[in-house]
């Protein structure tokens, strides 16, 4: 916790800069800044600039904490996000993205730092009333290996506008490989989001905080 | 009668002349909020336009140009196509963007 808190100090700061995305591409010379507090296993801030809607630019900081055997990874990277796929349609859009960076990692059981290889994907549907996202996160080094997979379906009790508030009933799940979970992280989120500003926090199935918040500008 | 009639046609010319730049544009994939904000954004940019209102409910995107400019429907399917969006229709009318505003403000009938 004390580690996100500082992740967002730093963010903070770096607002007035110019930099920051939770799609990884929000939209075409937007600046997105996101940050997330995992159930205790996983925090993660990230930044992004898109010069274009189908790219964006930027890096992060992720910290995977195991409730397993107390081993951690902190991994700062830079990253390329490329939109492969947009469908428009009348009342929905979906979106194939792929992403993939470089970086250096600290881990618990060694010393030193190594260098840490970043690949990921998502697909994602979404109406004024359904979302859904499937996300893999791959992080790997010469002596470690996660993935990160996130599952989410949401559900709109109304369908907002552009100037109302965003509601939405999230359920996700979430698998942590490499020594950092057992099983599936669930969680139950409520999330809230208008204009530049998306909030969503809710618990996981055994009392866990989990919550995001990102500002697209 | 005959004078009376030309004014009557000159005034409506002129009246339709002062609100003809309202563009209304339909497009596809307009979803969420920051499709909105980065559409809208992407338009604000243009020093053509005086202002901009977009509405998820109808998948509209209205641009009003400001006194004597115009904006080419090739820019207009440009500026959508940069913001990630499919632009369906577009369609030139006498509604000021204000006037839609307020319309859709106002709850459904």
């Amino acid at each position: 916790m004390k580690r996100f808190i500082q992740c967002a100090a730093v963010a903070a700061l770096s607002l007035p800069f110019g930099v920051a995305a939770a799609k990884p591409i929000a939209f075409a010379r937007g600046t997105t800044v996101m940050g997330e507090y995992g159930a205790g296993t996983m925090e993660e801030l990230q930044v992004f600039y898109a010069p274009r809607y189908f790219y964006s630019v930027g890096g992060g900081h992720l910290a995977l904490d195991s409730d397993i055997d107390g081993r951690s990874r902190d991994i700062t990277y830079a990253r390329f996000n490329y939109l492969v796929k947009r469908w428009n349609r009348e009342d929905s859009q979906a979106n194939v993205f792929a992403w993939g960076g470089v970086g250096r990692a600290s881990l618990s059981e060694t010393a030193g730092d190594e260098t840490a290889w970043n690949a990921g994907m998502q697909l994602d549907y979404e109406t004024r009333r359904i979302y859904t996202s499937l996300k893999t996160d791959l992080y790997e080094g010469s002596s470690f290996s996660n993935r990160v997979g996130t599952l989410q379906l949401g559900f709109a009790p109304y369908e907002h506008d552009y100037e109302s508030i965003s509601t939405w009933f999230v359920v996700q799940g979430r698998r942590i490989t490499g020594g950092i979970h057992d099983g599936t992280e669930v969680a139950f989120m409520l999330r809230l989001f208008k204009g530049p500003v998306w909030v969503e926090a809710g618990a996981t199935t055994d009392g866990k905080l989990q919550a995001m918040a990102m500002f697209n500008f | 009668m005959y004078k009376s009639a030309i004014w009557t046609c000159l005034l409506l010319l002129a009246a339709m002349a002062a609100n003809a730049g309202t563009i209304e544009m339909k497009v596809n994939g307009l979803v969420c909020a920051f499709c909105a904000q980065g559409i809208e954004k992407a338009f604000r940019k243009n020093p053509a336009v005086a202002d901009v209102v977009v509405s998820l409910e109808d998948k509209l995107v209205a641009v009003q140009t400001k006194e004597g400019t115009d904006i080419s429907d090739q820019e207009l399917r440009a500026t959508l196509t940069d913001a990630g969006y499919d632009t369906k229709s577009i369609e030139r009318t006498d509604t000021p963007v204000a006037a839609i505003r307020e319309r859709l403000k106002s709850p459904p009938k």
